[in-house]
């Protein structure tokens, strides 16, 4: 178990350009599992290979129990690390791949037996204990790849996308066994990934990075309902967030949202902000906040009802997608309803806006605009 | 009913077989032309010179086995097997291990002057022994490394670097590089890397550099020629052309000397050659 403090760290490659990851900063707690959530090129895999050592830190300092590690080699981090390719070596067999960094340690023969049975027991390795890498499906291939981790004990795991290769079915089994191995052994976890499922489900927290720059961090919750710019709106969540042009108007001492011909009151944000924000506006409402009238559980009290025009619905199973366009506003919104929905495009529907899980944001910095927080926290408190 | 494009079966055999013919011929013609050679050198080694002489492409009437005893015990040849196999063993020893070392540098580290080093290496590739032969003599002759096996040995390790990173480093390269972030993460040094994971996976890569080096070698004329003179230090394609100085061109001798020559080649060849071709053509992991 181990404390992971990173502090402004940056990495620039040979060749220039843009940094890789620029000043970020991120603690992870004893035992946490910390998730590092963005798309492709963002740096996360970069800030990992820093953390296992197999990357040169251009600046910045990685802490590990208060011991910088910036000058210590990888191969005495007691780091380990999952690779998206599994990284088995092909020419042992599986009792040895597993027993590979046991032996460098100079750990006792009789001890890395009990830990290789030990942890090929808890994966379901026993029966292919023997055999190379080649003759394993890719699920056992992934569970080597973690009993490689889980035998060293090491003070910190390192995930890379450990479970893109995997077919959907047997990620999701996986995904289960990863997190019930991490809480079992209470080892502090790293885990890479673009997959915002696995973010949500796995993390205590998640760090949202983009353009190697932190954006977010915060339990998966709070992220997903408190984003905190229209990037974090619109990668967490699918569908994404709908993002729909507002005017901010003033109406009497306070101010309205006008959303094609549509106004909302403005009650949830301060008007001292909205005044500032020069008569425009993002509001972002999530496709699980619009209903279709009388669709909506009674306790949702701030609602504002829509015109809208059905282009298409997507029926996906246990639920369906409708796609709109609000009356008067050019952009389309999802929106989520039911398994049984009587919407088929081309109709009109009204539809009604939870407005207190909706969120505004501000388009000159794509920065959220704070809410008045009481009522909202009430009801999400009431929700958990 | 049978759908209308569908051919007889027997019919669709005979047109695989027409369309293989061409190839087949080819393989056939090469057969003879690489094969007939070396036959007719095999049974001339069991025949004496006269009989050679009388009717140079007939088959043994009677078999000389005790030609090969003569060749090996009246003349040096011995001694000629043994500098052979001396040099050639530790050349490619030498070989394997600063080739493999040299190419899995190039192929895992990024350093400055990479592509230099490489570039060096490689050239040597491209240059004809006979440019460097004189050069190579006079070095010899300062180093008091001419007229002994060590200076051959040298020689051979250097002449045959380049074909040797060459081969190994393209296999090397494909080795993915999670494999030995892996294995520094287990907490292995460099050196540890090398010996541990890539010389174990690179296995088939290695097989064909032995197997390609010890049969260019073995079979080495030039240099051997004009850096060993004395007797005792000859290498045994010299010892083939003792045959033709001592005893006015005594055939069937130099048949006798080439069999003994050739054995161990084809036998190396015989047990290796399946890996050897696997290493020139797969991947390094799948």
């Amino acid at each position: 178990m181990a404390r992971v403090a990173i502090t402004e760290l940056s990495k620039l490659y040979d060749g220039g350009g843009e940094p890789a990851v620029k000043d970020l900063s991120l603690t992870v707690g004893n035992g946490e599992f910390m998730v590092l959530l963005g798309p492709s090129g963002c740096g996360k895999s970069s800030v990992l290979r820093m953390i296992a050592g197999l990357e040169p830190i251009t600046s910045g300092k990685i802490a590990i129990d208060g011991e910088i590690v910036n000058e210590i080699p990888a191969k005495d981090r007691d780091i380990a690390m999952v690779f998206q390719s599994y990284a088995l070596y092909p020419h042992m067999d599986v009792f040895n791949n597993l027993a590979f960094g046991l032996r460098r340690r100079g750990i006792a023969k009789t001890e890395i037996e009990r830990r290789v049975q030990g942890a090929a027991s808890k994966l379901g390795l026993l029966p292919f204990l023997k055999r190379k890498p080649h003759a394993l499906s890719g699920g056992q291939r992934q569970r080597v790849a973690l009993g490689r981790a889980i035998v060293r004990e090491p003070k910190v795991f390192l995930f890379d996308e450990p479970l893109s290769n995997l077919d959907a079915a047997l990620r999701v089994s996986m995904r289960n066994e990863l997190i019930r191995q991490q809480r079992e052994m209470g080892i502090t976890a790293i885990y890479v990934t673009h997959d915002q499922v696995e973010a949500m489900t796995m993390g205590h927290r998640i760090c949202i990075m983009n353009k190697g720059e932190v954006i977010q961090i915060g339990k998966p919750l709070e992220v997903y309902r408190n984003p905190a710019n229209t990037f974090v709106a619109r990668f967490l969540g699918n569908p994404p967030m709908n993002l729909v042009p507002t005017s901010v108007e003033p109406d009497g001492g306070a101010y309205q949202l006008r959303v094609g011909g549509m106004s909302l009151p403005t009650d949830c944000w301060p008007a001292e902000t909205l005044s500032r924000l020069g008569g425009k506006a993002l509001l972002g409402i999530r496709p699980e906040d619009l209903y279709e009238t009388a669709q909506r559980p009674d306790e949702r009290r701030r609602i504002a009802i829509a015109r809208a025009h059905v282009i298409a619905v997507e029926p996906l199973g246990a639920e369906t997608l409708i796609i709109l366009s609000l009356e008067g506003a050019a952009e389309e919104v999802t929106m989520r309803s039911g398994r049984e929905t009587r919407l088929r495009p081309g109709d009109n529907a009204t539809i009604e806006l939870d407005l207190a899980a909706a969120h505004l944001f501000d388009p000159k910095t794509a920065q959220v605009i704070p809410p008045v927080h009481e009522e909202r926290e009430a009801r999400w408190a009431k929700a958990e | 009913m049978k759908p209308p494009s569908a051919v007889e079966p027997s019919a669709a055999k005979g047109i695989a077989y027409l369309r293989g013919a061409p190839l087949m011929a080819f393989a056939l013609i090469y057969t003879i032309v690489s094969g007939g050679p070396f036959l007719w050198v095999a049974m001339m080694s069991l025949r004496t010179t006269p009989e050679i002489f009388a009717s140079p492409y007939a088959l043994p009437s009677s078999i000389h086995w005790e030609k090969f005893v003569d060749a090996w015990t009246k003349s040096n040849y011995g001694t000629y097997f043994w500098n052979s196999t001396i040099v050639v063993v530790t050349a490619v020893a030498l070989l394997t291990v600063i080739g493999a070392m040299v190419a899995h540098c190039l192929a895992r580290y990024r350093f400055r002057g990479n592509r230099l080093v490489r570039f060096v290496i490689l050239s040597g590739m491209i240059l004809p022994p006979q440019l460097m032969i004189l050069s190579l003599f006079q070095i010899l002759l300062e180093y008091h490394l001419y007229n002994t096996l060590t200076g051959l040995i040298i020689v051979y390790v250097a002449g045959h670097l380049a074909i040797t990173v060459y081969i190994l480093e393209g296999f090397f390269a494909q080795i993915p590089q999670d494999l030995f972030d892996a294995a520094r993460l287990d907490g292995y040094s460099d050196l540890e890397i090398f010996w541990r994971i890539t010389l174990p996976i690179g296995v088939p890569a290695l097989f064909t550099t032995v197997t390609l080096n010890f049969i260019i070698l073995w079979n080495e004329f030039l240099y051997a020629v004009v850096l060993l003179t004395e007797d005792d230090k000859r290498t045994l394609p010299l010892g083939i052309m003792h045959f033709m100085g001592n005893h006015q061109l005594d055939v069937g001798m130099v048949a006798t000397g080439l069999m003994i020559a050739i054995g161990p080649v084809i036998l190396l060849y015989a047990f290796f050659s399946e890996t050897m071709i696997r290493g020139m053509t797969a991947g390094a992991v799948r």
